[in-house]
């Protein structure tokens, strides 16, 4: 997991975002991925096409392991979507290992 | 296919210091360029969120506070800044440039009468066992975690590789109060003291070495282990990383961890300027290839590449090419004023002492050309086909000639990163394997769309012009 320093240095809206169906509020400032980490860390971000489990490795667009759902639009680049309020994000086969 | 062009006169790729540089220096002489960028603000990766820093300066350090200034001009500026913006088609011809452009979920079709390419650079693809595992992520973006919500790991990582980020990074985490389990640095020590004998780069390089030195010797206090000549890294476990093995004075170590950060240097970006069919030649410094420019950073007709995307050398150097490509593109267009050409001379002179001082960081971190050889045969070279070194060698062996063929019989470089990830290790290996030098074997065709598109957002181009 990754956690927020209690020391930021500018004060910062929060909003209101949903993964995968629990509410949870996180700095405005974050890109999807970066939520994700936030709240569950990188175990069970994502699984990939070949069966393994993966999560992001960049954060800037470049590698495409941070795919996720999205209001309901799978495969977005979680890395370079911002997080904005009532967001719906649900990682894709995370705690269910459905290939 | 698509709706009518926008029209852009100047049209910049990327925000970054290279791109804010030359938007600013344009916009200075009376031009408003259009800026496209994949992120939501501007700054790229090195100054990223700097218009409202989360993580505080004692945490940061100063260089990150350095671009504030050119950021302030950027955004003060009046320049037509599109964020959000992803450009994913080029096409380049002597009147200028037709670009695709995919904005909030629809595509633009804008013609460019000159383009300045500044995406930058991006971290390396360094292939080695279990580096798909959760857990194991770049260095450089756990400091992009940083940058953009102060967010820092809740377990002391394992941080691993080669290259001054490695150590600005812990040295952040040290500042942060959450210093690193260990730092296992793939530059020899010996390194350190062979680089300080090269007398005249070590002076025009003395701000860079001291500064590693303060960070190292920070770091060093606070009794962080590192270990230096590294010679091999593999991460283990189940579904996520469990442990870590590395190799140090020939003998391999476990180290327990969950979080293993690692960073291999950087690399240009190299996308839009392949798929543009822009001649690349091999930097044997860099160790990858690079868009070959002239002295004004030309990189075609009415097309200039500015920053890491066109080398890497660093973000001072990035802000000066920016500054430096506006002032040729002006003097192309018989706008520049005699102070202004002095300016452009000045510029020319420190990048070229800049870049002769960064040769001592190449030479201090660089990486084993050999370390594919030495990886187990199931090490993922691309992780979105999962195609590993022994299918290509394997591949090889039957016949495979070259990057493509290599493609074609494996599917290497096919998946969504478009080979981003593993197409200098495909380039590095066929050249180990078959004699030849990188720029003989050559690299993927690479083919837009440069970013992932679905077929909706292409269809879903804008009704009619803004």
């Amino acid at each position: 997991m990754f956690q927020r320093l209690d020391t930021a240095a500018t004060p910062t809206r929060h909003v209101q975002v949903w993964l995968d169906g629990e509410p949870h509020r996180v700095a405005e400032t974050l890109t999807v991925a970066a939520a994700v980490l936030q709240l569950r860390g990188w175990q069970g971000y994502r699984r990939h096409v070949d069966g393994t489990p993966r999560a992001p490795l960049c954060m800037m667009g470049v590698c495409q392991e941070c795919l996720i759902t999205i209001d309901g639009c799978a495969n977005r680049q979680g890395c370079l979507e911002p997080v904005a309020e009532g967001m719906r994000i649900e990682r894709q086969g995370g705690d269910i290992h459905d290939g | 296919m698509m709706a009518e062009s926008r029209n852009a006169d100047i049209a910049i790729v990327g925000a970054g210091p290279a791109g804010m540089a030359a938007a600013v220096t344009l916009a200075d002489a009376g031009y408003r360029p259009t800026v496209f960028d994949m992120n939501a603000a501007p700054g790229g990766q090195i100054y990223r969120q700097l218009h409202a820093p989360q993580a505080s300066d004692a945490v940061m350090g100063k260089d990150y506070r350095r671009g504030r200034e050119l950021l302030d001009a950027f955004l003060q500026a009046d320049i037509d800044h599109r964020p959000g913006s992803r450009v994913w088609w080029a096409d380049n011809d002597a009147s200028g440039t037709a670009l695709g452009v995919l904005a909030r979920g629809q595509t633009q079709r804008w013609q460019a009468r000159q383009l300045i390419l500044a995406g930058g650079a991006m971290e390396r693809g360094w292939p080695f066992r279990g580096w798909q595992l959760p857990g194991v992520m770049n260095a450089g973006a756990a400091q992009i975690l940083l940058k953009q919500g102060a967010l820092v790991p809740s377990i002391p990582p394992v941080l691993a590789g080669s290259g001054p980020l490695l150590y600005l990074l812990a040295w952040q985490y040290l500042r942060a109060a959450r210093p690193p389990a260990l730092i296992l640095d793939v530059a020899p020590a010996r390194r350190y003291g062979e680089v300080l004998h090269q007398v005249h780069r070590a002076w025009l390089g003395r701000d860079y070495l001291l500064k590693g030195a303060r960070l190292i010797g920070a770091l060093k206090r606070a009794g962080v282990p590192i270990r230096q000549g590294i010679t091999a890294l593999e991460a283990e476990g189940d579904t996520a990383v469990e442990r870590v093995r590395y190799r140090h004075k020939g003998r391999w170590h476990t180290q327990p961890s969950e979080l293993l950060l690692t960073h291999f240097g950087v690399t240009p970006e190299p996308q839009l300027a392949r798929s543009l069919g822009l001649e690349h030649v091999w930097h044997a410094g860099q160790q990858c290839f690079v868009p070959r420019r002239d002295a004004t950073l030309a990189a075609g007709t009415n097309l200039w590449i500015a920053g890491d995307g066109g080398g890497i050398g660093g973000a001072l150097n990035a802000e000066r090419e920016g500054r430096l490509v506006a002032l040729s593109l002006l003097e192309n267009e018989q706008r520049t004023t005699a102070e202004q050409r002095r300016e452009g001379q000045a510029l020319l002179a420190a990048r070229r002492r800049d870049l002769e001082a960064r040769c001592l960081l190449e030479r201090l971190f660089r990486l084993p050309e050999s370390w594919l050889d030495d990886q187990s045969a199931e090490t993922l070279v691309c992780r979105c086909e999962s195609v590993s070194r022994g299918e290509l060698d394997l591949a090889i062996t039957q016949g495979g000639a070259g990057p493509n063929q290599l493609k074609a019989f494996t599917r290497c470089g096919m998946g969504p990163c478009q080979g981003r990830q593993c197409g200098e290790s495909v380039t590095r290996l066929l050249a180990q394997r078959l004699g030849g030098t990188p720029d003989a074997v050559g690299y993927y065709h690479i083919r837009p769309p440069v970013h992932s598109i679905t077929l909706g957002e292409l269809a879903a181009r804008e009704a009619s012009r803004a």
